[in-house]
């Protein structure tokens, strides 16, 4: 690696130096509380996957680069020289993990691994040696932002076409428009995903409640999260923020997509508009009484997968059980608590790097399918999108024989139609 | 022989300490004067107060206690010795009334805390052995767990040399000659301190104990103040 390369890469690193994650890096003792929590050193047992490990492959280069130790004495610490070597590592220590953050949960000084993560991944950015696919999908986004008006038309004609699929779930009165679009004025954005199984069912339950709703165009994944860029990141949430404020909506509602939700309710900073799950809407309509849904009615036992980023790291816990209490009385936990559950293997962008990245992610969820064995519940629902892809790959392979299914589709499926 | 222990028992305290306090002052003021992460860090469910939860987290280790039960116990045991330790210290230095609101012998546990934090470090410096810690520890691990080792391990033994000399030797009243010479800047170095049979201990104990607040700033050990901050921002 040449030394303007290094010294360019090392700018990057800087720039990631904040006080919590001076701290992070500061801190570790190594004393291997977290070797547990990752799934995928519980389904593998590699030592590299420990976070601890992991942390330690960004840890060693700030040893090296940013404390006088590593300068004078680096083998006592094991600083390492950031060489083409460190790159691959850096590499596989990012995108094998999936960001779940459950060894925060462990870690006794709740030492964040994504975050340290989110520095190798800027350092492969840097050095060119991120994920070209990720790259790529966020920079599609983000020229999408850029000319929403060469798209409106094809989108809203798109649309159109979803409209009898919605009424199919739920009639809607004549005259009233099935999926709005554009409505200035709405209480509440519905940001789906490029895809009508985010849409349809969404749209029955919002009519269903009689909501003052209009649907977003943009979709609400955040590949720049994915691959650790922050200035993609954030002109990908601005296009959705712009968008509400321009509607003047009063609450923005992600679909089922848990990077999305914790990005816009995290770094959308302080707005006139509050941010929801589609997970606490349908859970508040059920409260208020705007919907009601038929129990029991599903063909068996139901479980649940709370989704890292929407349970674990955005506090979404008690809504989805709420839900699911109005559709069947043999529901079935599958962790004791939910901070604890088993990240399904698909986040940090692995599920969207599709067939490259199958065999580790099956290979590394192997926890995952054992507890969705052990509930016995041949209904699997989850609210993530992710999730929903990686479980359902799980499904395939490892014969686990379960019907996973989107929580918002089983509300849309169950509605009473009053 | 005299110059070198002249100089491990009052020059470098002085160093030590210096290092020791501006050290970890300079060092927390730059980690604290880095901008804020612009987004929660939080993990749920979230339990009020978080600040009070954060302290419980910091120091009870609830997350070890539920995980590796076996660390915690010696976790705990180390680091109540530790508290007990510097409080028996700050009393071989003059008689604090307020410390002995709980009657207690000077130093506390005549020298068995020490031996109860040694033992400690010793299961903290073998589990380090066993895979996969042993993948995750780097040399300085082992370094640190022997230097505390060696501090508190001569340090605790002094306690019971005295018995070689029927108690009189080396009494509390002459550490706080000693030490409360350090402390008001008028250092003196009295007799029985330098020449008794077992002053050797106290020598190296006290360069161990030098070496180990010099290097303090600048290792780990700085989780003493960061934890609670680290822990404030997982609570929320």
């Amino acid at each position: 690696m040449d030394i303007q390369t290094r010294d360019d890469l090392l700018k990057l690193f800087q720039g990631k130096l904040n006080e919590a994650m001076r701290f992070y890096l500061e801190t570790c003792t190594r004393c291997g509380v977290c070797t547990e929590a990752c799934h995928v050193y519980a389904s593998m047992g590699r030592v590299q996957n420990i976070a601890a490990y992991r942390s330690e492959i960004v840890r060693r280069l700030y040893k090296k680069y940013f404390k006088a130790r590593g300068k004078f004495w680096p083998s006592v610490s094991e600083a390492k020289e950031l060489s083409e070597l460190a790159v691959e590592e850096l590499f596989e220590a990012a995108y094998s993990c999936t960001g779940c953050r459950r060894c925060m949960v462990h870690c006794p000084f709740g030492i964040d691994t994504q975050m340290i993560m989110s520095i190798a991944k800027v350092l492969l950015i840097g050095h060119g040696s991120e994920p070209e696919v990720l790259s790529m999908l966020a920079d599609m986004s983000v020229a999408k932002g850029d000319n929403v008006d060469n798209v409106r038309d094809s989108f809203v004609a798109g649309i159109k076409n979803l409209e009898d699929d919605v009424v199919a779930k739920w009639k809607s009165e004549a005259g009233a428009d099935v999926i709005p679009v554009d409505v200035e004025g709405a209480d509440l954005l519905y940001v789906a995903l490029a895809g009508a199984h985010s849409i349809i069912p969404a749209a029955a339950v919002f009519n269903a409640a009689g909501e003052n709703w209009t649907l977003s165009f943009f979709e609400a994944v955040n590949f720049g999260a994915f691959v650790g860029d922050p200035t993609k990141t954030k002109l990908i949430l601005d296009r959705i923020v712009n968008e509400a404020l321009r509607l003047k909506v009063k609450e923005v509602c992600i679909c089922e997509c848990g990077t999305a939700f914790r990005v816009m309710k995290n770094l959308s900073g302080k707005q006139p508009f509050k941010v929801t799950s589609i997970t606490e809407v349908h859970a508040r309509y059920l409260r208020e009484g705007k919907i009601k849904l038929r129990k029991n009615s599903l063909d068996g036992a139901v479980t649940y997968h709370d989704p890292c980023q929407i349970a674990r790291n955005a506090g979404v816990m008690d809504e989805p059980r709420y839900i699911l209490s109005h559709l069947t009385d043999d529901y079935r936990e599958m962790s004791a608590e939910p901070k604890y559950n088993w990240c399904c293997g698909g986040g940090g962008g692995l599920v969207a790097l599709g067939e490259e990245t199958i065999d580790f992610r099956m290979k590394s969820a192997r926890v995952k399918a054992d507890q969705v064995k052990n509930t016995g519940a041949p209904i699997l629902a989850t609210a993530c999108e992710n999730c929903h892809t990686q479980l359902s790959n799980l499904n395939d392979h490892y014969k686990m024989n379960v019907d996973v299914q989107f929580l918002s589709s089983m509300v849309a499926d169950q509605l009473v139609q009053q | 022989m005299d110059t070198v222990i002249y100089f491990i028992l009052i020059p470098m305290v002085y160093i030590a300490f210096g290092v020791f306090i501006f050290g970890t002052i300079i060092r927390l003021i730059h980690i604290f004067r880095q901008p804020k992460n612009p987004s929660t860090l939080q993990i749920y469910p979230e339990k009020q107060p978080a600040w009070l939860w954060a302290i419980h987290d910091t120091f009870l280790f609830p997350t070890i206690r539920r995980h590796k039960p076996m660390l915690w116990v010696f976790l705990m045991v180390f680091h109540i010795s530790l508290v007990l330790l510097l409080i028996s210290h700050i009393e071989l230095i003059a008689d604090f009334p307020a410390l002995q609101a709980i009657p207690h012998e000077v130093p506390i546990g005549s020298g068995f805390v020490g031996l109860a934090a040694a033992i400690s470090v010793l299961y903290f410096f073998f589990r380090r052995f066993k895979s996969p810690v042993r993948e995750l520890s780097v040399p300085e691990d082992y370094l640190l767990l022997i230097l505390i080792f060696l501090t508190v391990l001569f340090g605790a033994e002094m306690d019971w040399a005295r018995t070689w000399y029927d108690y009189d030797e080396m009494s509390v009243g002459d550490y706080q000659q000693y030490l409360y010479g350090l402390v008001t800047f008028s250092p003196e170095l009295p007799d029985v301190v330098t020449q008794s049979g077992h002053s050797f201990m106290l020598v190296v104990h006290i360069f161990f104990a030098n070496v180990l607040l010099m290097v303090f700033p600048f290792t780990q050990m700085m989780h003493a103040f960061l934890s609670l901050p680290m822990n404030k921002l997982r609570r929320g």
